[in-house]
């Protein structure tokens, strides 16, 4: 039962919204920092870009996943003072993995409804405090009773998604692993990358197994880190820069929490917010529209998943798009330029470093040795999260 | 219509679970240099913010209204009560053998407080104002944590 | 100032101070451990609640939407896409389809298993179709498990059963 839910949406905005600032620390497996030292660090580095002070900026939004990790109940009051919030009128969002972009669509509503001109996305992660692993904080997103019982472990889910989209396509996990090698050998050319390394298909599938088809370098690591963004009315970007980069286009979307009765092998929560950001943003033909995409890789398979998802490759295409090099930095459509996840690392909310940062700087040209090879005006980026439900999606662009 | 509602208790169910997790939460940056200071060199630091003044304690990298760095400065660690309260009962509403007195302390030459218990005075004689000095562990078996003070005595 | 200039390299740094695990054993850095003794007890809910009975039982139950002639599975009182309370409860037999499947070689705490483990998505007969849930497969090597593999429930004796979804101990392929 098809279910056509962005018909009646209405996109009325009082003023187009730019980024003029982006920064991000270092992504590690464990940081000394805390929470609050590192969305200053991120923060700072954003202010230094758009040469800002903290007091020019009137609205704050803070994105950050599960309380359960850092082991702090209301983890957005915690970080408060480390992000800018004194004084000034603070939010935090969080949709699980979705965060990573979830929180500038959020600063986005802020600036787009008029109610601020200067409006400050922090996203932070530290996941190294949950003891004996992050993993066993994914423990308690199963349902209790249906699904605990049987002691899962979340990478399960994946697997599962990932035989089923290898089995309705008809696609083998060599093509598959080329995603992974891609990723971390881009993200050699990132100063805060995690596990960037030049690897072989061959690398991949005798890497460990952990929940076949999945095997270890497959996967993200978890990671801490903090990213913040600056997002600005129209006439203060006209000050700041003659070359800012505009949002042009926001969706999300979740899908329900019964995962076992969906066809897991397209995302259509994906498909649901890409829509919507596309209608906004007047793109009919994104697989030519786009020209630079930062799609969500917490696994590899999950680049090509997405990559459908988004329109920009049709069903079951996306691995042959990569085989041929098209998504490679110098090629017709690069994808994860930035080294992605699997490059660079997956501190979940804090992944809007990797993910809308890191279009922001490629359409602004500021991406240096990862600076993509062919002139770009037009790019998406997007996030995904808990099990396997929401999609969030931005479209940036530098013409207005 | 659905309303094949159960309505026995018995037929009720309901499942049982932990959350097993523990953590372990580094200090960071600034608390890192505190924790360090009080355990082997017995001396308190503060932070002061480079263009505002205003001195943090407990110490911070960054001063928390205009973003700029601090300096870390020695404190002597002393201060005065602003407000306590006598604790008879304990977390899980016990009775406590001795009453405990835990107090904010102002502390001297900074701009910020701290919470922790009074010693070696009676409830009685405690009041707002009174000038009270840490009492530290033995060096030994200091671990690098707040509980290193014992507690602050009346000076 | 980097704001306006392009071919600049953003970003500039990376700061941050990563930490070994070593780091955390030998102390070199202050941390303070935490051990929350935290317990929960869940309720199962009216649908639920009735699922877990009738598992106790030995049989497997649904429930039906008449507007958009769904049978729900795990069942649920309300329709989740007409949004309208349910219609019936439905039995669905203890036979399935595999949709998908992993081995998996962790444990929840990402340690490694000796003996992996075959956790499949098995769509139920009787329910609507993509009605499935997730279970374990047993009595059968990896290599021989492929999507679309037909297989019946094993259940545990009687006595044993305590209302849960472990009450049936695994699904074995069918063919044997």
């Amino acid at each position: 039962m098809k279910v056509e839910r962005i018909s009646g949406l209405k996109f009325h905005k009082k003023q187009d919204v730019a980024i003029v600032g982006a920064g991000m620390t270092t992504f590690k497996r464990r940081l000394n920092e805390t929470g609050k030292e590192l969305s200053y660090l991120a923060i700072k580095q954003a202010l230094e870009e758009a040469d800002m002070d903290l007091s020019d900026i009137e609205m704050v939004v803070m994105g950050s996943a599960p309380d359960t990790f850092d082991g702090l109940h209301m983890k957005g009051e915690y970080l408060l003072d480390g992000s800018g919030g004194s004084d000034r009128p603070y939010m935090r969002v969080f949709v699980g993995g979705g965060t990573g972009v979830f929180a500038p669509i959020a600063g986005y509503w802020h600036v787009a409804s008029g109610l601020a001109d200067i409006c400050l996305v922090v996203c932070e992660e530290k996941m190294s405090s949950s003891y004996p692993h992050p993993q066993s904080a994914f423990k308690y997103i199963w349902d209790p009773i249906l699904d605990r019982p049987l002691n899962p472990n979340l990478i399960w889910i994946f697997a599962l998604e990932m035989n089923r989209y290898m089995h309705v396509h008809n696609i083998k996990h060599e093509d598959i692993a080329l995603v992974s090698v891609k990723n971390k050998a881009n993200a050699l050319d990132h100063p805060c990358a995690q596990l960037a390394e030049k690897i072989t298909v061959e690398d991949v599938l005798n890497s460990e197994p952990m929940a076949l088809p999945v095997r270890r370098l497959d996967v993200s690591p978890p990671s801490d880190g903090a990213a913040a963004l600056i997002m600005v009315a129209p006439h203060i970007a006209r000050q700041v820069t003659d070359n800012p980069v505009w949002v042009t286009g926001v969706g999300w979307a979740l899908d329900t929490t019964m995962w076992t009765n969906r066809d897991l092998y397209f995302p259509r929560y994906v498909a649901e917010a890409a829509k919507m950001a596309y209608r906004m943003a007047h793109v009919t033909d994104p697989r030519k529209e786009i020209d630079v995409a930062e799609p969500y890789d917490p696994f590899d398979y999950k680049e090509l998943h997405h990559m459908e998802g988004l329109g920009l490759a049709k069903k079951g295409e996306a691995p042959i798009l990569t085989k041929e090099g098209v998504t490679a930095r110098d090629g017709d459509l690069p994808c994860s330029p930035s080294g992605g996840l699997l490059g660079v690392g997956n501190p979940i909310a804090a992944t809007m470093g990797v993910k809308a940062c890191e279009l922001y700087w490629q359409l602004a040209y500021r991406a240096g040795k990862r600076q993509v090879a062919k002139e770009v005006t037009t790019g998406v980026c997007q996030a995904w999260g808990d099990l396997m439900q929401v999609g969030t999606v931005m479209v940036m662009s530098n013409k207005r | 219509m659905f309303n094949e509602k159960i309505v026995n208790p018995n037929e009720l169910r309901h499942w049982e679970g932990r959350i097993e997790l523990y953590w372990i939460y580094t200090s960071g940056e600034a608390g890192d240099r505190f924790f360090k200071a009080l355990k082997d060199e017995e001396k308190f630091i503060a932070a002061k913010c480079k263009k505002c003044g205003k001195v943090y304690f407990p110490p911070r990298m960054y001063c928390e209204f205009d973003f700029s760095e601090t300096e870390y400065v020695e404190v002597s660690g002393e201060g005065s009560v602003r407000a306590f309260t006598v604790a008879r009962l304990d977390k899980d509403e016990k009775p406590l053998e001795k009453p405990e007195i835990y107090a904010i302390i102002d502390m001297d030459g900074t701009d910020g407080c701290m919470v922790h218990l009074l010693g070696e005075v009676e409830p009685e004689d405690v009041y707002i104002g009174m000038k009270v000095k840490p009492v530290l562990k033995e060096r030994g078996e200091r671990e690098g944590k707040i509980t290193d003070i014992l507690y602050f005595k009346p000076s | 100032m980097s704001v306006g200039k392009k071919d600049i390299s953003c970003p500039p740094e990376a700061p941050g101070t990563p930490l070994k695990d070593s780091d955390i054993k030998e102390k070199k850095v202050t941390y303070v451990e935490d051990h929350p003794d935290m317990r929960y007890a869940w309720t199962a809910g009216q649908a639920i609640s009735r699922f877990l009975n009738e598992l106790k039982e030995g049989k497997l139950i649904a429930t039906k939407c008449n507007k958009c002639r769904r049978i729900l599975f795990p069942p649920r009182i309300f329709c989740e896409l007409c949004y309208k309370p349910i219609d019936d409860w439905v039995y669905v037999q203890d036979t399935g389809t595999v949709q998908t499947f992993s081995i998996s070689y962790i444990d929840p705490d990402a340690r490694p298993l000796k003996e992996p483990i075959i956790v499949a998505v098995i769509a139920v007969d009787g329910a609507s179709k993509n009605m499935a849930f997730m279970h374990v497969l047993g009595e059968v090597e990896p290599e021989d498990v492929y999507i679309g593999m037909r297989v019946k429930a094993v259940w545990k004796p009687e006595e044993e059963r305590e209302g849960s979804v472990t009450d049936i101990k695994y699904w074995k392929p069918m063919e044997k």
